[in-house]
């Protein structure tokens, strides 16, 4: 069966036609995984013999005509999101041996369809930065590029659907990080309205901020998976008590009359040339389908960045005080409690994720939590009511998912303030809690993937994934070549 | 007398009553065997999110209403931050800028005088887990039964300048915590815990000292003489010419003396913040209105309507209403014997009276109100006598049982066997011309001696009614 | 901005993270680049209200309290070095 850029409808159809069982085809994920993951690193962790059992049970629905979406579907899982049972690393040593014993609310409702788990995917340690180049265990390469990164956090999960290495995956974005590496990697990925999707299980970075979504080939697929995942969680309190549509719904309505909103702050210096005219191209595709392009503003963003890292390493620093090296996880050594703890944390975190629990420290301690965390809040109100104010004069906006294409390891990951500020164009929709699409909408002279973000109204993803869907209806994406 | 003179205030910690823990689905109940209280969220697994128990908000709205706080229509919860092996989060999460409950006040009553005792806050926030040290092999051992348990911290002015201040007012608080029916008030399961901030100043100041706060006080007795040994100590430091640091003490109950905890204590920066997992939380007039409602009645208004409705005496009705167990005993005992005052006199003559001497427990009582109104009534009827009521109620404390049973077996009932009152009644007066002279002579007190010598013989064969009055009859023949 | 050294060693000492002199070195001037990235937000003057973040609940959308069965003693602890249905700490100093 061909597997490339394969969508989920194909492989429903495939599964439900027994043209395939569930078990031969995530063998031949699993095919593909051992040809070309060794260069890409995209997983951390295969789980060949739980996908086999996973299949099973699936092909017993699928044969009693009981299959549901996802049932016998392969899927790949990032790597901070629990599933009990199987090792979750967050790519980090100090959770290298970790066994979660219980399930995401994700994974219950993905168990429920009767999902296939091909294994856990890289990301950067913790989610903790945009290339993948910080996991302590799979530094993860760009499939249209092996020298460049995939992006990130959500590198493993975007660079496994680029490359065909699953269907589609779940990451998690809290500031970029399911929109930035599929731009990076040439797929679709939505990072929903916060509360939509349950957090219960996704080992926190920023709990105002992370969202669950999936990395998948297009934003139909996108609308699939979102179906699975979403809806209120008794577990997570912070999980909205709304209304869950069908995703799939609005997907191929026109979008005649619809107002898209370009803020002219996201096409700034700073933003590559190529990237701007790739974005400005699609945003004239899409009014050729009928669609206003509205010129509108968005000062804050000036701000963003550092509003962005306060809040999220502020509760950051509070979320990784809990791996002290008792309960779980990287265990070091020392006579005392305190020796122990400083011992297995100084040890057990990777660098980026000790600036960023410094930093979050120095933004909450006494004397500095006015002037740094308490403003990074005032700055949040402040970019809601912009994006209020934009969205009574438009449906959706649309901007570059990143400033450049993907780029060569080495060249800024390790340089922390430059990779703070490549996060420029997406993190205001995680601080607005809004939902929020990348899709590719074009290439680079040497064939690197370039993505334009939708971004929505709160709760509504059917819009975005349906303009997303009108413009990838006229696009041809380029596989890449592995 | 001394030149100086105490300021205090409190920080009260009560364990509320509710079912399950107060973020997630655990048992909340005190005890079982170590870490079999506990789930993913409770022992902070990564992942898990803190969900909020209705009903520990609902108690701690009640604890605002019955200390006269208002209550902030918009709450908030907040994560304080600091590393302690009986914290698997790391953070404590609690209400710091936002508590549900802000300025009340508590009345007391210390040595005859009232005083009002103004509350600065109440907030809700979670217990955390036990630490068992094994000496021997330098490790201690965690157990998280008790992490999540719902408190409420109550939080004083510095409102007190005597031991006796504070012990009115916890005791006050003890009685309104267990009459709203949101915490046991169990000092020795550590169910409502007090740390004490206390410092002097020379008589006539207006300025505060520098205090000092006293933890690990485990009883009213502990708390009581931990004031009175920190009030010497800083008293003696002045004397000397030192100062007084601002320090956590503990008090050894053992030595009789509080020492200083690690400086590094003081020292903590907590960086509170709003915890991101726990929306805040508003509240509309009607839920408040019902909540207030259902707030049980509460002290002050029982010995009210004891002393009102019933008759009882202000003293007798303070006793039985300062205890609740007592208090739920006698309203159970009413209900079944309509007769208020004889139940009271019966509960504080003869219940508490054994309960003093220590042959019993209330917690351990093994029959209920019910049973102990029958005896009473049994006894204002004249179907027991008084000696034999006492037998009885022997019987019931020690084996329970219902007191008819027992009288019906041990042959305790007053038989009204007229034959034979007239018969032993006769004898007596046959064989006793001299008091019986005296009787006639117009001296009323060797009556007693008659009866005295009746009921003794009869053994509760006559009811004291009808022997009276055939003695009387006797003698004025 | 360059960072003080004695600030850096407070963060440590808040975040329980010790680094080697070299290492101390290097992260005090990553710190005092990020800090510097951060300081522009202070150009920002609005003040924040927390009752206008429109992210409460109501009071009756809070959990009931029903108890539920808890987890498996032994499951819960299948991660950490444990004794008797105890995690093992090593000794508080205090």
């Amino acid at each position: 069966m061909e597997l490339i850029r394969t969508s989920l409808r194909a492989l429903r159809k495939a599964l439900d036609d027994k043209q395939i069982s569930a078990a031969e085809l995530c063998g031949e994920y699993f095919k593909r995984i051992e040809a070309v993951d060794k260069d890409l690193l995209s997983y951390i962790t295969v789980t060949k013999e739980k996908a086999m059992k996973d299949a099973e049970n699936a092909q017993k629905l699928i044969d009693g005509g009981k299959a549901a979406a996802l049932t016998g579907i392969p899927l790949a899982i990032k790597d901070n999101i629990c599933v009990d049972g199987v090792r979750t690393t967050c790519a980090s040593k100090m959770l290298e041996n970790f066994i979660p014993p219980y399930n995401a609310t994700v994974i219950e409702k993905l168990n429920a369809q009767g999902y296939v788990l091909l294994g856990r995917t890289s990301m950067d340690e913790f989610a903790m930065g945009g290339s993948n180049q910080t996991s302590a265990f799979a530094k993860t390469k760009n499939p249209y590029d092996l020298e460049r990164v995939p992006g990130g956090s959500s590198g493993g999960s975007a660079a496994a659907v680029a490359a065909s290495l699953a269907p589609a995956a779940l990451g998690s974005d809290t500031g970029g990080s399911i929109r930035q590496p599929s731009s990076f990697c040439g797929v679709t990925g939505i990072k929903p309205t916060y509360g939509r999707v349950s957090r219960y299980g996704l080992v926190a970075f920023a709990s105002s901020l992370d969202q669950i979504g999936p990395i998948c080939n297009d934003a139909r697929d996108c609308a699939v998976m979102l179906n699975a995942i979403c809806g209120h969680d008794r577990h997570d309190a912070t999980s909205a008590r709304v209304d869950t549509p069908d995703f799939t719904e609005k997907l191929g309505q026109p979008i005649k009359g619809m107002k898209i909103a370009l803020p002219k702050e996201f096409y700034a210096e700073g933003v590559d040339d190529a990237v701007k005219t790739a974005v400005m191209n699609a945003a004239h595709e899409l009014e050729k389908q009928g669609a206003v392009l509205v010129d509108c503003s968005m000062p804050g963003l000036k701000y963003a960045i550092p509003a962005y890292y306060l809040i999220a390493c502020a509760e950051a620093a509070s979320n990784l005080s809990r791996f002290d090296g008792i309960k779980y996880g990287f265990r070091g050594e020392g006579r005392t409690f305190e020796e122990l703890i400083r011992d297995s944390r100084s040890r057990g975190f990777g660098e980026e994720v000790k600036r960023r629990i410094l930093l979050g420290n120095y933004a909450l301690s006494s004397g500095y939590y006015d002037a740094y965390y308490k403003k990074a809040l005032a700055l949040k109100q402040e970019i809601i009511r912009q994006y209020n104010q934009i969205f009574e004069q438009a449906d959706v906006i649309l901007t570059p998912t990143a400033p450049t294409p993907a780029y060569k390891i080495g060249s800024q990951d390790s340089d922390p303030v430059k990779m703070y500020q490549a996060d420029i164009c997406t993190v205001t929709v995680n601080i607005a809690k809004l939902p929020g699409v990348s899709t590719t909408c074009g290439y680079t002279e040497s064939g690197l993937p370039i993505g334009m973000s939708i971004i929505g109204k709160r709760f509504d993803e059917q819009t975005i994934l349906q303009v997303a869907d009108a413009f990838e209806q006229g696009f041809t994406p380029a596989a890449p070549k592995l | 007398m001394s030149a100086y003179f105490p300021t205090m205030g409190l920080e009260i910690h009560a364990e509320l009553l509710t079912k399950s823990k107060v973020f997630c689905t655990c048992s909340a109940e005190f005890g079982g065997t170590p870490n079999s209280r506990c789930c993913p969220v409770c022992s902070g697994l990564p992942g898990t999110l803190p969900v909020l128990n209705q009903k520990a908000v609902e108690y701690i709205i009640k604890a605002g209403y019955v200390m006269n706080c208002d209550i902030s229509r918009f709450t908030k919860w907040d994560r304080k931050n600091y590393f302690y092996p009986d914290l698997p989060k790391a953070y404590q999460i609690s209400q710091m800028p936002r508590p549900v409950c802000l300025s009340g006040t508590v009345n007391i009553n210390v040595n005859g005088e009232d005083k009002i005792i103004r509350i600065n806050r109440i907030h809700l926030e979670e217990d955390a887990g036990k630490l068992v040290h094994d000496d021997v092999n330098r490790v201690s051992l965690a157990d998280y039964n008790r992490c999540g348990v719902p408190l409420i911290e109550i939080v004083t002015e510095p409102d007190f300048h005597s031991a006796d201040e504070v012990i009115a007012f916890i005791e006050k608080i003890k009685l309104l915590l267990q009459y709203a029916g949101i915490c046991d008030c169990k000092m020795e399961q550590g169910s409502i815990r007090c740390d004490v901030n206390i410092s002097i100043a020379p008589k006539g100041s207006t300025e505060l000292g520098t205090r000092t706060e006293l933890k690990n006080l485990n009883s009213l007795k502990a708390i009581a003489r931990a004031i009175e040994v920190e009030i010497e100590r800083q008293e003696e430091l002045l004397e000397n010419g030192e100062r007084v640091i601002q320090q956590t003490r503990r008090f050894n109950e053992q030595l009789g003396e509080t020492t200083a905890m690690r400086s590094k204590e003081d020292a903590h920066d907590y960086r509170y913040f709003p915890d991101p997992d726990i929306p805040p939380i508003i509240f509309t007039e009607e839920e408040l209105d019902e909540i207030k409602r259902s707030i049980p009645e509460l002290p002050e208004q029982r010995v009210a309507r004891y002393v009102d409705e019933y008759g009882i005496k202000k003293a007798d009705a303070d006793i039985i209403v300062g205890d609740k167990r007592v208090c739920d005993f006698f309203d159970e005992a009413i209900s079944e014997y309509d007769n208020p005052k004889a139940v009271a006199n019966y509960i504080i003559g003869e219940l508490m009276r054994r309960i003093n001497l220590g042959e019993v427990d209330m917690d351990a009582l093994k029959f209920g109100g019910r049973e102990f109104a029958q005896l009473v009534q049994f006894m204002q009827t004249d179907k027991v006598s008084q000696a034999n009521a006492k037998t009885v109620l022997r019987e019931m404390i020690e084996n329970g049982g219902s007191p008819k049973d027992i009288a019906d077996r041990d042959d305790l009932w007053i038989k009204e066997d007229n034959d034979l009152l007239a018969k032993v009644v006769d004898e007596i007066i046959a064989n006793n011309p001299k008091p019986v002279e005296q009787y006639k002579n117009g001296d009323q007190k060797v009556f007693g001696f008659f009866m005295g010598q009746a009921n003794k013989a009869l053994k509760g064969a006559a009811s004291p009614k009808a022997i009276q009055e055939y003695i009387r009859k006797k003698l004025s023949e | 901005m360059a960072i003080e050294i004695k600030t850096i060693q407070h963060l440590c000492e808040l975040s329980k993270l010790d680094y080697d002199e070299e290492g101390m070195k290097k992260v005090m001037g990553e710190m005092s680049d990020i800090i510097d990235l951060m300081d522009e937000i202070k150009e920002f003057d609005l003040t924040y209200d927390d009752t206008k973040d429109g992210n409460e609940i109501r009071f009756g959308d809070t959990r009931e309290d029903v108890p539920e069965e808890s987890f498996p003693t032994e499951k819960l602890l299948s991660n950490a070095e444990n004794t008797n249905g105890c995690y093992v700490v090593p000794k508080v100093v205090e």
